[in-house]
């Protein structure tokens, strides 16, 4: 998923790369709900079953709010380079909202409803030199990709 | 259930006491609860603590134990309660079962907190995986508390055409209430051009529509109806208490998770919502029969979307409400006359009991310049960290 100057915030939340960049969640063979991150469990009261599976989550989905997150969050969160940026909440077809970094848009350009896709992007380079990767959202058109 | 009664009420002003220990801001409200119901400390029977978030002895808060071992060693029972900034009502739900129970006549609930400047970090003691949202959020995004609440506001402006001078209004309201509130830490009239023209920190949202986090310490003192009749005065009880739980698909943005599987039958907020429907259910009245609310605005949204989750107005109601002065002390719905968290301040666990004592202090007719004239029946909505709700209505 990555190469060796690459690396993920996180382990277990995202695979592959470019167009093949998807999101890791759980589904639960009981019910069917979708979990983002993997979860240990189905949370459904009425599911029985709980029987939770790795599933990869659709790489698109619409723009469900935004915000513009304009002070530097503390010292976790690490950024190259910060100035502030958007965050959106995507709804995905699993039924599924995703909160992430929004790219590709700006205050001025973002609109609820917008079609949506997942893309890696580097946030920073750690002490080692690699790049560190997380998963954000950008318009599709931006990406060049058909409405 | 025995009934159960407000027999003191008591607490610390609100603001910054870098001077000041924990623990003395919890001594100082509890002596004035105690003071309040004519009682000493050695009349307890039992006291609840809710746990707070930031700082206390023994890596475990501050507890109820540590409070009478610091000031009275009588040997009574405690009980300590967790529930991040709902701990406060949930300590009072705790108080309210040990007499309603018929095991206590007087138990005291009592939340005391020093908060640190600026966002709130995560607390220790989590891996640093997927397993702990609150590590994701930070890794991810760095998406803050305010992020949050302002991807609500955001949709709410979509879906009810709410606009930027509603928001703020919100928030001029809130400061008008707490200038007439001696322990409020804000104590300043502010107007709709300063809302909008102070720092803005999550888009849309500006720093004076965000809870101004604060050092604070409340405490009541609960009891049977013969220890009520003893201490005389009016005689408020508490009709209905209640805490709760998320519900699965609630679509609320909910602190510090990354996801929501939002389901569009399931109420916002719901861990409030149902702890406010339960609260009501007990004292067998509606939101139709409230006469004032004490709820949790840790934004500026909270004030206008609150009301309407609990079925006080309808859905997107709510602004019309603000603007034509309903939420006012003298209007239809009278809203946080204590200037609530935007303008008496915030100080997590300790704030669902504050809003307690604001509704004796209201029902008892106490509340001087932001007394709401001929309130009978009144009811706090608190919501805390990991999905915990409380709610407690009193009547008069």
């Amino acid at each position: 998923m990555t190469t060796l100057q690459q690396a993920s915030v996180a382990r277990d939340l995202f695979q592959g790369s470019g167009d093949g960049a998807r999101l890791i969640g759980t589904r639960c063979a009981g019910c069917g709900t979708h979990y983002f991150p993997k979860s240990l469990s189905c949370r459904n009261p009425q599911c029985d079953d709980k029987q939770v599976q790795d599933a990869v989550l659709s790489r698109h989905g619409v723009l469900y709010s935004y915000t513009l997150q304009a002070y530097r969050p503390p010292p976790l969160f690490r950024m190259d380079d910060w100035s502030p940026y958007l965050i959106g909440l995507v709804e995905l077809p699993e039924g599924l909202r995703i909160l992430g970094m929004l790219r590709g848009c700006t205050r001025d350009t973002v609109r609820i409803g917008m079609a949506m896709e997942l893309v890696l992007e580097p946030l920073y380079r750690d002490e080692s030199g690699q790049e560190v990767l997380t998963y954000k959202f950008q318009p599709r058109m931006a990406a060049g990709a058909t409405p | 259930m025995k009934p159960v009664y407000i027999l003191g009420v008591g607490a610390h002003a609100w603001g910054k006491f870098p001077d000041k220990p924990q623990l003395r801001l919890a001594l100082d409200a509890m002596q004035a609860a105690l003071h309040d119901a004519g009682l000493a400390w050695r009349d307890l029977q039992g006291l609840v603590a809710a746990s707070s978030r930031f700082e206390g002895g023994m890596g475990w808060g501050l507890h109820a134990n540590e409070i009478v071992q610091a000031v009275s060693e009588s040997g009574i029972p405690t009980c300590n309660v967790g529930g991040g900034c709902a701990a406060g009502g949930i300590a009072v739900h705790a108080a309210f079962s040990m007499i309603a129970s018929g095991q206590c006549e007087v138990v005291a609930a009592v939340g005391a907190e020093r908060m640190p400047k600026g966002f709130i970090p995560r607390p220790p003691g989590s891996p640093d995986d997927i397993s702990d949202t609150d590590y994701l959020r930070w890794v991810t995004m760095g998406a803050t508390n305010p992020a949050y609440w302002a991807l609500e506001t955001r949709r709410r402006m979509h879906d009810f055409g709410t606009t930027a001078e509603t928001l703020a209004l919100a928030s001029v309201l809130m400061h008008r209430n707490a200038m007439a509130n001696p322990l409020a830490r804000y104590r300043k009239e502010c107007s709709v051009e300063e809302v909008l023209a102070s720092a803005m920190v999550s888009d849309p949202l500006h720093i004076l529509e965000i809870c101004a986090v604060s050092d604070g310490a409340a405490a009541v003192v609960l009891g049977s109806e013969e220890q009520a009749r003893r201490r005389g005065g009016p005689m408020v009880q508490v009709a209905g208490c209640a805490t709760a739980t998320g519900q699965f698909g609630d679509p609320a943005v909910r602190v510090p998770m990354v996801s929501t599987a939002a389901r569009s039958d399931v109420p916002h907020t719901s861990e409030v919502a149902g702890a406010v429907r339960r609260a009501c259910a007990m004292a067998g009245g509606g939101p139709q029969d409230i006469d004032l609310v004490e709820l949790a605005d840790n934004t500026a949204w909270h004030v206008l979307a609150w009301p309407e989750f609990f079925g006080f107005f309808e859905p997107g109601q709510s602004d019309w409400m603000l603007r034509h002065g309903e939420m006012d002390i003298d209007g239809c719905l009278p809203v946080n006359p204590s200037g609530g968290f935007l303008s008496f301040g915030e100080a997590t666990t300790a704030q669902g009991v504050l809003q307690v004592c604001e509704l004796a202090w209201q029902l008892r007719g106490q509340a001087g310049g932001r007394q709401v004239q001929g309130a009978k029946l009144a009811l706090s909505a608190v919501l805390g960290l990991g999905a915990n709700g409380a709610s407690v209505v009193l009547k008069a």
